[in-house]
């Protein structure tokens, strides 16, 4: 080995050196650092899943929502219909409401207008027969003399038929 | 008591002017179921003409003013 220029101790010391080298190499830098891959990978890992899951979450989401859009969607055309329907009603009922209110005051209008008309009636009747009555017991009252009188009063004996109403007073 | 039934059963005529003897026998002939023994006969020109005859609560309207009255009635019940 001297021949060929190697020095034993030295090539010893040397391994030596690098076995420790690599000891030390792989125990301080070499597992931290697999194993600072290995945790970076997990994580990477993690993250692919977690990224995943939430893109299914999301697009779930999505989904739920446009389910629910088209859920709500059907139950305000339903609503809206029903509604629709409740109120064509509720104006039905009011029109009908309405109509009887208006017949009815009407008809009440037509009653006070004929009790008006026929209390007019009565009140011109009444003044007209008054008047009537007035003019002829003044126009008889006038126009009888005593002769006339007696004529009318002889006649009203005579021809007496004992037909009259007797009045209780 | 029997004052007060006389009274009562006392013929009033109420005539516009005064009643000769002839119409008074006239009217007792025609009324003849009353008792015109105490008859009294007065004027009251409101009559008109023709005669109202009283006899107690009784009244028997033979005059214009009792036919007027009659004939607004009867204008008043016709409709």
């Amino acid at each position: 080995m001297e021949n060929l220029g190697i020095d034993g101790k030295l090539l010893l010391a040397q391994m030596i050196n690098f076995v420790l080298f690599f000891i030390l190499v792989k125990q301080f830098i070499v597992k931290p650092f697999t194993s600072f891959l290995n945790e970076e990978r997990k994580n990477e890992e993690e993250k692919s899943r977690m990224l995943e899951k939430l893109k299914r979450s999301e697009e779930a989401g999505i989904e739920a929502e446009a389910k629910m859009k088209e859920k709500m969607k059907k139950e305000f055309d339903v609503l809206f219909v029903q509604a629709k329907k409740e109120a064509q009603g509720m104006r039905a009922d009011l029109i009908k409401q309405a109509e009887a209110d208006a017949l009815e005051i009407k008809e009440k209008n037509s009653k006070l207008l004929e009790e008006e008309k026929n209390l007019l009636y009565r009140e011109v009747k009444d003044k007209i027969i008054k008047t009537s009555l007035m003019i002829v017991e003044n126009t008889l009252k006038d126009s009888l003399d005593e002769s006339s009188r007696k004529k009318v009063t002889g006649a009203i004996i005579k021809n007496y038929q004992g037909r009259l109403k007797i009045y209780e007073n | 008591m029997e004052k007060i039934q006389k009274e009562q059963n006392r013929v009033l005529v109420l005539s516009a002017d005064k009643l000769d003897m002839s119409e008074r026998k006239l009217l007792e002939k025609k009324f003849s179921d009353l008792n015109w023994k105490d008859s009294v006969y007065q004027i009251d020109k409101s009559v008109i003409a023709g005669i109202i005859i009283k006899v107690g609560s009784k009244t028997i309207d033979l005059s214009l003013t009792g036919s007027l009255s009659k004939l607004s009635n009867t204008l008043y019940e016709i409709d």
